[in-house]
């Protein structure tokens, strides 16, 4: 029962990972740059949801709408503002730009909200259902289901879309893209701005299923990079797979044998697997042109 | 209708184009030859602005160009395709072939446009469904050259449209040029093959280390003497005085091939 206990944490929690793993694994597909900014931004949406549920007590998922918009703007601004106007290195210099964008954010919630940890609060966040010894907190089963409709809607957009195709093309060969017309600066940035909006997002979750302070960044994003170089870079199912796969493992050993192994165990894995399969459990091995 | 005076340009490090003069005019087929590293394809991407000139003029039916992004130039009526690596090769053909009217809002006119694509290249029809990776070199330009035809372009710039190819495909490749020129196009077209593409040209273009060394007519200059010279690894000026007795005429073998 532990066990099942185990899984079913892991599948709920994983989606919530999936979700954020995959604003990373989106841009580095598009612009082979690795966002060392996506577990702060993480905690930006986390406290501009907590923020918001406490000056105007609306429900914390309602505070999406408004983060999201505003967040896929930030992410949309910083690619035009910084990273288009990189000339030369792109790839290392946007590396150290998201790295910079990362040390300000910090700096500001810092400022803003000091270290004490918080969490965001809802009538609903500490019920949980019962089934016999199975205990399905509600928090996490709603935070399923959100991230579930979010990875729906970027399903659609990726291959329902016309912008989805561009998407898709810019990520497979940008030269190629750029001579039928796509304007890659534009799916780049739309690009960042989907990966920002959906840590907004994450971020909501995040913040109603732990409690956070701008240094619980460093542990996120090294979990999201885990899941990101498991699924295989730039692709979303693989980070989807990914997530739940380190958040099972981690919880069974976490309630079979102890917490402290529990996360060693899925560093463990990731060590395992890139030994054997470079490119991820998921990934292919990816030409790109140029 | 293109023009190039005087253009310089680069990857940051040095110029490769070191002063191109060339006028390419309007309905022929011109064909660029050269030494493998003569700046051939530096200079197709300057023309579809992938690469953007240092200085000097590129204009293309009285305006410039120079500056103009990759989608200016392409809605002005230049379609590129590249040396390698054109397709999105985990795309289907069909979303391959659509792709290449991605700047076209009326459906209708792209469906038009697909079915007069599939046409003239039937694997695009065959294949639609397949990735684009999947299918054969051959087959890839085939669908290459389908893209390259649905934004109805102007100009068409080909970088070694044969390269890989075995004789069989590259003859439907040239036929196809052919056909593209037929239907009004003009041609700017690079080719290792120099045989083959300078019998195609109307006009030959023979370039090294960045310039323009010599022009004429298809079969003039694959008739120089000077061009085995440079073929055979010199320079035109240091070439001039071994012109071979044997000559370089329409029937010699192809400097270019296999290389
Ligand atoms: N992306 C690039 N960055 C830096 N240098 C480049 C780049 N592409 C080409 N070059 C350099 O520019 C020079 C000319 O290359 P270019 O590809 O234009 O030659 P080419 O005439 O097309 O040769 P080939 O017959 O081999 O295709 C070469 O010295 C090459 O190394
Ligand atoms: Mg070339």
């Amino acid at each position: 029962m532990l066990i099942l206990q185990g899984i079913i944490d892991g599948i709920l929690i994983g989606g919530l990972y999936a979700l954020m793993g995959a604003g990373l694994t989106l841009v580095f597909g598009v612009m082979e740059i690795i966002n060392f900014a996506q577990g702060i931004l993480v905690i930006l949406g986390a406290f501009l949801s907590y923020s918001l549920v406490r000056a105007t007590h609306i429900d914390p998922f309602v505070t999406i709408l408004i983060t999201i918009p505003a967040m896929f703007l930030l992410g949309y601004g910083v690619y035009y503002l910084l990273i288009a106007r990189l000339k030369r290195d792109r790839v290392i210099m946007s590396l150290l730009v998201m790295f910079a964008v990362a040390q300000v954010i910090e700096g500001v919630l810092d400022i803003a909200y000091g270290g004490t940890l918080v969490q965001i609060h809802a009538s609903y966040v500490d019920t949980s259902l019962r089934f016999g010894s199975i205990n399905i907190p509600l928090v996490y089963l709603y935070a399923f289901i959100l991230s579930a409709v979010l990875m729906g809607c970027i399903y659609v957009i990726l291959y329902k879309t016309k912008f989805g195709r561009a998407l898709r093309a810019t990520t497979q060969n940008p030269a190629a893209a750029q001579l039928v017309g796509i304007d890659v600066h534009r799916v780049s940035a739309a690009t960042l701005g989907i990966g920002v909006g959906l840590a907004a997002a994450g971020g909501m979750l995040y913040g109603m299923t732990a409690s956070f302070n701008p240094a619980s960044s460093y542990d996120l994003i090294s979990r999201l990079l885990v899941i990101v170089i498991l699924g295989g870079f730039g692709s979303v199912g693989g980070a989807m797979a990914a997530a739940i796969i380190m958040v099972v493992i981690e919880d069974v050993v976490a309630v079979t044998w102890s917490p402290v192994w529990g996360q060693t165990m899925f560093y463990l894995v990731l060590v395992a697997v890139l030994l054997f399969r470079q490119q991820g459990i998921f990934g292919k091995q990816i030409a790109r042109a140029q | 209708m293109l023009v190039f005076e005087g253009l310089f340009a680069g990857y940051g490090g040095g110029d490769i184009l070191k002063g191109v003069d060339l006028v390419i005019e309007e309905g022929s087929v011109t064909c660029v030859v050269g030494p493998n590293g003569a700046g051939k394809s530096t200079l197709m991407k300057v023309v579809s602005g992938l690469l953007h000139p240092r200085v000097g003029k590129l204009e293309f039916q009285g305006q410039s160009i120079a500056k103009a992004t990759p989608r200016q130039i392409l809605k002005a009526g230049i379609v590129q395709i590249m040396q390698a690596r054109n397709l999105f090769t985990e795309l289907t053909v069909r979303e391959n072939v659509e792709l290449g009217a991605f700047l076209i809002k009326d459906s209708s006119v792209v469906a038009k446009r697909l079915d007069e694509v599939c046409d003239m290249f039937p694997i695009v029809a065959q294949r639609a469904k397949d990735r684009a990776g999947a299918l054969s070199g051959g087959q890839q330009r085939m669908v290459e050259f389908a893209r390259a035809l649905m934004m109805d372009p102007v100009l068409v710039a080909l970088d070694e449209p044969s390269m890989g190819l075995e004789p069989r495909s590259a003859q439907i490749i040239y036929d196809s040029i052919a056909t593209m020129n037929k239907n009004g196009r003009t041609v700017l077209l690079v080719e290792q093959n120099v045989r083959a593409g300078l019998s195609l040209a109307s006009h030959g273009v023979v370039m090294e280390a960045g310039r323009v060394r010599l022009e004429g007519t298809g079969a003039e200059v694959l008739a120089n003497p000077q061009m085995r010279a440079l073929y055979l690894g010199g320079t035109i000026e240091e070439g001039q005085g071994v012109a071979s007795s044997t000559g370089v005429g329409a029937g010699a073998p192809a400097f270019g091939n296999g290389s």
